[in-house]
């Protein structure tokens, strides 16, 4: 499986305005990433909700009292019919109507009970409603198909998504200004009820718990700013690259700490929308005439569902194939990366499906730990851990041999056909 | 989707651009306005305004029980007909994140009067709390809310 260079075109983002077009591939990947979400998390607690309040006799009046409150029957309906919306908004099928649908029953729920309202929640349903004015038109089968590259959409839901983040980062902010509990008291953060941790991990909430009682004013005004720039951020597009790298790993130390639900992973999940798409950016060489390569190459292009990969036949040395060093990457600005480096670098080009693997491992992982099964939730810990450790100097040199035996079926070949300037 | 190349046109433009214009008014100006309510503008933390982790909300232990005659606690029959989850008369530990606790003194409220309405039997229904930290520094430690039901 190949992408055609043509399924390339230029798309012209920078200027493309409000009601442009831009690539499908990043709303789809978005709208998976929600709706992964949704079933794993928001769609089981909402349902939880419906059943609660169906099975209760006593219920505070509604927000609004012509609201009508659901029967028995119809809260199985709800419970039911959201599974099935939150099953086609990952699948691409009725996606819009699913994603409005998922919105509209929590808005009901949280109406009808105050209590079931929470930041997550309402954050979760703002991205549904902005998913259900997206029309990318990529079902999840196209999306890891990986052949086609050239869909395109109305770019205004995802400078919508942008647009929100920025709003909420800046009233998060604008309200820790303005609050007795932070500013220069920080008094919020001596209060704050951290995380457990399990695999020794809890020394570093400790080490977190002192630096609050050390130096909480620091960490306030520190948190506001941080706050303050990733609302600017969200919204100028030269600070796109940067937000997201602060973005990250602010929002990463923030489920580390306190795991605040679904709120930092759909933070996370809108951080695709900052990411570039369907560009085919980064070159992928391969060579026609092996099996394994083309078997690699297919599988990476079925997990670049931002389309920024580009597979490219390998160049000849004198009538002869040259030589066929492992994986191979040319990124956008020419940098070359091979083998163990170029392994490294898939996770930050494939970000799609690492960000469905970190969410599995959260959640699943979770699940697992609440029913004392041990201790899973500090899988994607491990994981980023792991991952971290790759950037480790020396580890390539540890590491390389082993994951080119794995993924590069003739390396020794590859290294005999070298020419000279490339073995240094 | 198979837009045209020039993007959105006609009244699928001008639909796209008041929902939009709509949208970032609603998510602007409610939060705002929450935040600083008039009359007096000045600020207060809100519950729909983006607020995370702003402010402290209190922490209380709750009982709901019944007594009478002698005044002896006995649990409440059918509790979780009101409250999923609950076993009168043992103590349940909350935290209000996003309420205040006159909010919840006034659910607790609702909740016996409710109860003894609907058993009837002459005992007396209670909500015991006890606050355990984040309450306003006028609130006292204890509050307990009784409410008779009719025989």
């Amino acid at each position: 499986m190949s992408r055609p260079p043509s399924s390339f075109p230029s798309a012209g983002e920078p200027g493309a305005g409000w009601f442009g077009l831009v690539p499908s591939y990043r709303l789809a990947t978005f709208r998976t990433a929600v709706a992964l979400l949704t079933i794993v998390f928001h769609v089981p607690k909402f349902n939880v909700f419906i059943y609660d309040y169906t099975a209760s006799a006593f219920h505070v009046p509604p927000a609004f009292a012509w609201l009508p409150a659901p029967t028995p029957l119809l809260g199985v309906l709800l419970a039911g019919l959201q599974y099935v919306a939150a099953a086609g908004l990952l699948l691409g099928v009725g996606a819009s109507v699913s994603a409005w649908f998922i919105a509209v029953v929590g808005l009901y729920v949280m109406l009808l009970d105050p209590e079931y309202y929470s930041h997550n929640g309402h954050f979760h349903l703002t991205l549904l409603a902005l998913v259900g004015c997206a029309r990318d038109g990529i079902s999840l089968r196209r999306l890891i198909g990986g052949r086609d590259a050239d869909a395109r959409c109305p770019g205004w839901p995802e400078r919508l998504v942008r647009i929100q983040v920025a709003i909420v980062f800046f009233y998060a902010a604008l309200d820790k200004v303005l609050s007795p509990f932070w500013g220069f008291s920080g008094r919020r953060l001596l209060a704050l009820q951290m995380a457990e941790h399990g695999l020794g991990l809890n020394w570093l909430q400790r080490l977190n718990q002192a630096a609050a009682r050390t130096a909480p004013t620091l960490l306030s005004v520190g948190t506001i700013a941080i706050e303050f720039f990733l609302a600017a951020a969200a919204l100028l597009r030269p600070l796109w690259r940067v937000g997201l790298v602060v973005g990250i790993l602010f929002i990463a130390y923030l489920e580390f700490l306190v795991k605040p639900g679904l709120f930092t992973w759909d933070m996370l999940a809108a951080g695709l929308l900052f990411l570039p798409a369907g560009d085919g950016g980064w070159q992928l060489p391969f060579d026609p005439h092996c099996a394994a390569c083309r078997r690699t190459g297919a599988l990476l292009l079925r997990l670049d569902w931002l389309r920024r990969l580009r597979e490219s036949p390998r160049e000849h040395d004198g009538g002869a194939l040259r030589g066929t060093p492992g994986l191979e990457l040319f990124s956008p600005r020419g940098r070359i990366f091979r083998g163990f480096h170029a392994m490294r670098i898939l996770p930050t080009i494939l970000v799609g499906p690492l960000f469905v693997v970190m969410a599995l491992a959260r959640f699943g992982g979770g699940f697992l730990s609440a029913r004392g099964l041990g201790s899973w939730d500090v899988l994607p810990y491990v994981l980023l851990a792991g991952y971290l450790a790759l950037w480790i100097p020396g580890v390539d040199r540890l590491l390389e041999r082993p994951l080119l035996a794995a993924f590069g079926v003739h390396t020794e070949r590859a290294r005999h056909l070298d020419p000279p300037s490339w073995r240094g | 989707m198979d837009a045209s190349p020039s993007g959105l046109s006609g009244w699928r433009r001008r639909g796209a651009a008041a929902f939009i214009v709509l949208w970032i008014a609603v998510q602007v100006l409610v939060p705002l306005w929450q935040k600083f309510p008039p009359p007096d503008f000045r600020y207060r933390w809100a519950r729909y305004s983006w607020g995370m982790f702003s402010s402290i909300g209190p922490r209380y232990e709750v009982r709901l029980f019944r007594t009478r005659g002698t005044g002896a606690e006995e649990p409440i029959p059918e509790m979780p007909r009101y409250v999923r989850g609950y076993r009168s008369p043992e103590p349940m530990r909350m935290r209000a994140i996003y309420w205040s606790e006159d909010e919840v003194l006034d659910r607790l409220a609702r909740l016996v009067a409710f109860i003894a309405r609907d058993r009837h039997d002459g005992y007396t229904y209670v909500a015991s709390v006890q606050w355990l930290g984040g309450q306003r520094s006028d609130r006292p430690e204890r509050s307990e809310l009784r409410v008779q039901a009719a025989e």
